[in-house]
């Protein structure tokens, strides 16, 4: 086990290396000023300039230029953003909570509905169950999310006014930033309207969370059903019923560990589709997150935010589907002795 | 005591355009610590048999049987829920691969004393119940024959022998004492000498605790010398059945005939690279079944008559389905 472990890590610094490398080249590659494009100052003057290249070690040669730039990222130094003049760090680190938090609750409605209803939907094949779960799954999965969005926004914020329409809470509460996650910012915040705070919140997290999590739902139920359909045609699962166990006994025991395997492995696979679909749920829903932001900078030209902003997206999705697969091998007892770590 | 009777029982496949009837009016029967060997060639419906008494064919296939009586309830007017559960108190089945029957992802001791019914435990306190069916499993492992208990407990079916995998398989079916074990070609995936381990366990079984073995193979030299009862099938249709030695030493149907005729004899002295004796022709697949008698294409003996399906006789505790049966002066 240790063994595998250490195989995992070894790939992961591998891959972290690989990704420093291009964030590294990008700002190469990017067009306009490298001086530019690495401290996000413009209209410098010639000591200034001075001060920067031997910063940057641009007179050095590319290794050296790497190594200082490998020490600025573990620093926190990010560079500065074009557009707002200010650290990109501080950008990241107070919007990613934003996005993840949106990311893991959409996740989480995802594995809550999409697994029993792949397990429903399998268990009763093809009787009603199993065709009403079908269908409505094709309809999901073939929505656009930005208009599944609009129509929810046109629903429910709109006509009913159930939901507020953008924003993470309401105007009217002001909640102290500690760990930018704003539940716990408010469970921790200590304030007499506590309750309320808790539940605008809730409110505003509503729609985005729907829209994010449709479609991971409609991977995972499709997903879960094909998976424990293969996994209740093997053997095993036929020695287990002349065991005698119930039906019951025999999907809880058997079929569902050995279904949910290949599954767990899925939900890693989603995150990489999840953030993508983050940044259009919070372009709609004026989410302060970190994919508004990056899109935004894209937009500006803002090129030391892009570089910023696409090493922490990436750097978070290698770390879920690496965190995904230590799992699965966790539980599977087949992959846990396999000798080689794969991506 | 009759343990098993089964009156004409017939499996069908319904495909899109015709249905296929894979085993054709089967009459079985078994006593109380028979051994009873089900032979025929691949393809001709000895496992179907098997699935359809503990019930495991899937809702492909159409059962239907004029009685299927387990100790004198019929089988096939119960619910499947009551079914499940008479079955599985009293019929244990081993299948042919063993590692594919084991839960890739439960370790060996769960598996095993999962199969143990929780009666079994009753005077045990509810404390000291884990203990006891941990003992439980480590006696029904060296019942088995495996002395290295500690180490296949703890172990996945993926790191364990198709043979220690088999013999596991034949713990968990012993683990409820059934009244009759079903092994459906148990040792197709095993070694020689694993083989022969397998059989002796299987023997020793069916002598010390009086259980009945219904016994599925294709390999008739290795059953022929310990099962007391015989039926021999050929593409769904029960060819002969009868006692074991006088099937062997007096057989009435051609294809019986042909079945001992191929067990090369070496006693006799074969020379080299001498032909051996077989059927010519292959079993037919199951969408072009012969009308009649199914071996007709192939059967020495056939002629204009064998278009016609042939009625079940019995002679001696000796039935046949032939119309021109070996017996001399018929």
């Amino acid at each position: 086990m240790r063994e595998y472990l250490l195989r995992r890590l070894s790939l992961l610094t591998f891959m972290l290396f690989a990704l420093s490398i291009f964030t590294f080249s990008l700002s190469y590659l990017f067009p306009g000023e490298l001086l530019t494009n690495l401290s996000g100052l413009t209209n410098s003057n010639y000591t200034s300039t001075q001060l920067l290249e031997a910063k940057y070690k641009l007179n050095e040669s590319l290794l050296q230029q790497y190594i200082a730039f490998l020490g600025r990222i573990t620093h926190g130094d990010w560079g500065i953003s074009l557009s707002s003049g200010e650290n990109v760090f501080e950008h990241i680190r107070i919007l990613f909570p934003a996005t993840i938090e949106l990311c893991v609750y959409a996740l989480i409605t995802s594995v809550v509905i999409g697994i029993p209803c792949g397990i429903i939907s399998a268990v009763y094949h093809r009787r009603w169950p199993d065709n009403l779960i079908s269908s409505v799954t094709m309809l999901g999965f073939s929505i656009p999310i930005f208009w599944l969005a609009l129509l929810l926004i046109m629903t429910f914020c709109l006509t009913l006014g159930w939901f507020p329409m953008s924003g993470r809470i309401g105007l009217l509460f002001e909640i102290d930033a500690v760990t930018n996650f704003m539940l716990l910012d408010i469970l921790l915040a200590d304030f007499p309207y506590h309750g309320l705070a808790f539940q605008d919140a809730l409110h505003h997290l509503a729609l985005p969370t729907i829209v994010l999590a449709m479609y991971p739902t409609t991977v995972l139920i499709r997903f879960t059903r094909d998976s424990m359909l293969h996994v209740l045609e093997q053997n095993f699962i036929k020695t287990a019923r002349a065991k005698g166990l119930s039906q019951a006994q025999l999907i809880i025991h058997h079929a569902l560990r050995n279904a949910l395997l290949p599954v767990i492995k899925q939900i890693g696979l989603q995150f990489s589709t999840l953030i993508t679909l983050a940044m259009i749920t919070e372009v709609i829903f004026s989410w302060p997150g970190v994919g508004r932001w990056l899109i935004d900078s894209i937009y500006q030209r803002d090129y030391p935010a892009i570089q910023g902003g696409l090493l922490a997206v990436s750097m978070f999705v290698i770390l879920a589907n690496m965190t995904a697969e230590l799992s699965h091998s966790l539980l599977d007892p087949i992959s846990r002795n396999k000798a080689h770590g794969k991506i | 005591m009759q343990l098993l009777d089964i009156r004409n029982l017939t499996i069908e496949l319904k495909t899109a355009d015709s249905v296929i009837r894979a085993v054709d009016r089967i009459n079985l029967s078994l006593k109380e610590g028979e051994v009873h060997a089900l032979v025929g060639e691949s393809g001709s419906g000895k496992s179907l048999i098997a699935k359809a008494i503990v019930g495991a064919l899937n809702n492909r296939w159409t059962v239907t049987a004029d009685r299927m009586h387990w100790q004198g309830v019929d089988l096939m007017r119960l619910s499947p829920e009551k079914r499940r559960k008479i079955v599985s108190k009293d019929i244990a089945m081993i299948y042919q691969e063993p590692s594919l029957c084991l839960d890739p992802t439960a370790n060996i001791e769960d598996q095993i004393a999962e199969s143990i019914p929780d009666e079994f435990l009753k005077d045990v306190s509810i404390f000291s119940r884990r203990s006891a069916r941990k003992h439980r499993v480590i006696a029904l492992l060296h019942k088995v024959g495996i002395r290295d208990h500690e180490k296949v407990m703890s172990s996945y079916p993926h790191e364990l022998s198709e043979g220690i995998c088999q013999k596991v398989m034949i713990a968990m079916a012993i683990a409820r004492n059934p009244k009759l074990l079903i092994a459906d070609e148990p040792t197709t995936a095993l070694e020689t000498t694993t083989r022969a381990q397998v059989f002796r366990l299987l023997k020793s079984l069916n002598q010390l605790k009086n259980m009945s073995v219904l016994m599925i193979s294709h390999e008739l030299e290795e059953i022929a010398d310990w099962s007391h009862t015989m039926h021999v099938l050929y593409c769904g249709q029960m060819v002969e059945a009868g006692p074991t030695a006088s099937l062997f030493n007096l057989p009435l149907h051609p294809y019986t005939q042909a079945l001992v005729k191929s067990m090369p004899d070496f006693e006799q002295g074969i020379t080299h690279k001498e032909a051996l004796y077989a059927l010519k022709g292959t079993i037919p697949p199951l969408a072009h079944l012969p009308i009649g008698c199914r071996l007709g294409p192939r059967c020495p003996q056939a002629q204009k008559a064998c278009v016609v399906t042939p009625i079940v006789e019995r002679s001696h505790g000796h039935a046949y389905a032939c119309h021109f049966p070996l017996i001399k002066g018929k």
